[in-house]
C-alpha cells in the first residue's frame, strides 16, 4: 500500500475507563485490515489511528470502526462527546439499590437466625449458620467488600482468576487458621478497639470503592486502586505471575472481619481442641458462606461485559457506599461514640 | 432519557426510603421490660439471639444491678456483647446465660449494649 494514503485521525473514545482498555481497544483496532497503527490514551479517552482510508469520512471512519468495538462496549466518535457521567443510569440504578436493600433490611427482619436451634455444632450445623451468615448482617461487611472489589476488579478488567484465588484464599485460609486456633486454644479475636478500627477501615475502603464504582466524581479517580498498566497487561495477555497473592491474602484476612458468626463459629473451633474438628467447622462454615459470596463476585465479573454495564455498576456503588455508612455507624455506636443509628 | 421513567424511579426511590425508615422507628420503640427486685438488688433479663429482647428495660438508678444475658443456640452477631459504659467486651458461649454485676455507681442514666459489629442493641434506662 503507498504510503502516501496512510492518514492519521484522532476519535474520542466513550466507554473507556481502564488501562486494560487501552490494550483492548488498540488490538481490536490494529485486527482491522485497513488500519495499521492505533493509539490509545485513557486520560484523553481518545484514539489515534492511522491507516489506509482512502475517501471515506472522519465521521465514516469512526462508524465503520464503532462496528467493531461495540460489543467490547465502546464507541468512537469523531466529536468529543461531553464525558457522559451516566446519570441516566440511575434512573434504574437508584431503585434497584433500593430494594436490594430494602430486601436485606426485610431479611433481617424474619428473624433467620431462629432457624439455628440447641447448641450443638455439628457439620451440619455450621454449613447452615454460614448459609445463614451469607445473607444476614455478615453480608453488610463480608459481602460488602467482596462486591466492592470483584466489582471494581472487573471494571478494570480482572478475569475469573482474581475472584477465584480470592475465594481459594478464603477456604483455605479458615481452614488452616480454623485448625490453628483449634490446636492452641486461644482464639484470633480483636480487642474493642481494634475491632472498631477495623471496622472503620473496612468502611472507608468500601465507600472509596463504591464511589469509584459510581464512576461520577473525578476526584477521587486520584484514590482509586487502579492496576497499572503493566499489570493489565498481564493479565489480558493471560500471563499469571503478578496476581496470585494480593486477591488469596484478602481471601484469607476475612477470616479476622469482624462478624458475628464468624466469631462464634470461631469460638467453637477453639473448643473443639484438635486441628481437624477445628478446621473442619471452619472450613464447612465457608463453605456455606461460599454460594452467596460466589454469586456476587463471579456475577460482577459476568455482568461487567454486559451492555447494561453502567447500570449494574452505579446499584452496586450506591449500595456498597450504603453499605460503608451503615457500617461506619456500627463501628462508631460500638465505640459509644454516638448512638446506634440502625437496628436491623 | 424519558420522563415518565425518571418519575417512576423518584417516586419508587421515596416508597422504599420511606418504607425503610417507618421500619426503623417502628422496631425502635418495640417491646421493653422492667427489671426484677429481689432482697434489695435487681435483676435485668435480656435475651441475645438474633438482637437482644427487651430492646428497653426501665430501672432503678443507683441500686446493685446483675444484667443476665441469657443465649440460646445464639451463632449470630448478639452473643458478641459490648457494652461501652461498663467497658465490657465478652463472646457469650452459644448457649447459657451471662451474668454481667453492674455497681450501684455505674447504675445511673442510659445505658447502651450493642453487638460487636453495632447493628444490634439495647438501652437500660436507670431512673432516679
Amino acid at each position: 500500500m503507498p504510503k502516501s494514503d496512510q492518514k492519521t485521525y484522532t476519535f474520542h473514545v466513550s466507554g473507556m475507563h481502564c488501562n486494560a482498555c487501552i490494550l483492548m481497544t488498540e488490538s481490536e483496532l490494529k485486527d482491522v485490515p485497513y488500519v495499521t497503527d492505533a493509539k490509545s490514551s485513557l486520560s484523553s479517552h481518545s484514539v489515534e489511528v492511522t491507516g489506509a482510508f482512502g475517501n471515506k469520512t472522519p465521521e465514516g471512519i469512526a462508524e465503520e470502526l464503532t462496528q467493531v468495538l461495540r460489543p467490547h462496549g465502546y464507541g468512537l466518535s469523531v466529536e468529543r462527546v461531553q464525558k457522559d457521567a451516566g446519570w441516566g443510569d440511575f434512573v434504574y440504578a437508584l431503585p434497584i439499590a433500593l430494594v436490594l436493600i430494602t430486601a436485606f433490611v426485610l431479611l433481617q427482619k424474619a428473624g433467620l437466625t431462629n432457624l439455628i436451634s440447641g447448641g450443638s455444632v455439628s457439620y451440619g450445623t455450621a454449613f447452615v449458620i454460614g448459609l445463614i451468615a451469607s445473607v444476614s448482617s455478615c453480608l453488610a461487611i463480608v459481602g460488602g467488600l467482596v462486591l466492592s472489589l470483584s466489582a471494581s476488579s472487573a471494571k478494570e478488567g480482572g478475569t475469573w482468576r482474581t475472584q477465584a484465588l480470592f475465594h481459594a484464599g478464603r477456604l483455605g485460609g479458615f481452614f488452616v487458621l480454623g485448625g490453628t486456633i483449634g490446636l492452641i486454644g486461644s482464639s484470633f479475636h480483636l480487642g474493642l478497639t481494634a475491632n472498631v478500627v477495623l471496622g472503620i477501615v473496612v468502611a472507608a475502603v468500601m465507600f472509596i470503592l463504591g464511589v469509584n464504582l459510581l464512576d461520577v466524581f473525578h476526584f477521587t479517580k486520584r484514590l482509586q486502586l487502579t492496576m497499572p498498566a503493566w499489570a493489565s497487561r498481564h493479565v489480558v495477555r493471560g500471563s499469571r505471575h503478578d496476581h496470585y497473592l494480593a486477591p488469596a491474602l484478602v481471601g484469607i484476612g476475612t477470616f479476622f472481619l469482624p462478624c458475628g458468626f464468624t466469631q462464634s463459629m470461631q469460638l467453637f473451633a477453639l473448643s473443639t481442641g484438635s486441628f481437624m474438628q477445628g478446621a473442619l467447622t471452619m472450613l464447612v462454615f465457608a463453605l456455606g458462606t461460599f454460594p452467596m459470596l460466589a454469586l456476587l463476585s463471579f456475577g460482577s465479573l459476568n455482568i461487567a461485559h454486559k451492555p447494561w454495564k453502567g447500570i449494574f455498576f452505579k446499584t452496586a456503588g450506591i449500595i456498597v457506599i450504603m453499605l460503608a455508612l451503615l457500617n461506619l455507624t456500627n463501628s462508631l455506636a460500638t465505640a459509644g461514640i454516638i448512638n446506634p443509628l440502625f437496628n436491623i | 432519557m424519558n420522563k415518565l421513567a425518571i418519575s417512576i424511579s423518584i417516586v419508587l426511590s421515596a416508597l422504599l426510603i420511606g418504607g425503610v425508615v417507618l421500619m426503623g422507628s417502628q422496631s425502635s420503640g418495640g417491646a421493653s421490660g422492667v427489671a426484677t427486685v429481689v432482697d434489695g438488688k435487681q435483676f435485668i433479663d435480656i435475651t441475645a439471639k438474633g438482637g437482644y429482647s427487651p430492646r428497653v428495660v426501665t430501672a432503678k438508678a443507683g441500686m446493685p444491678t446483675v444484667l443476665r444475658v441469657q443465649t440460646n443456640g445464639t451463632f449470630d452477631c448478639s452473643a458478641s456483647l459490648v457494652i461501652p459504659k461498663l467497658s465490657y467486651q465478652k463472646f457469650l458461649q452459644s448457649s447459657g446465660t451471662e451474668e454481667i454485676i453492674i455497681s450501684p455507681e455505674a447504675a445511673q442514666g442510659t445505658m447502651k449494649g450493642l453487638c460487636s459489629m453495632g447493628m444490634y442493641s439495647f438501652e437500660i434506662d436507670f431512673q432516679s
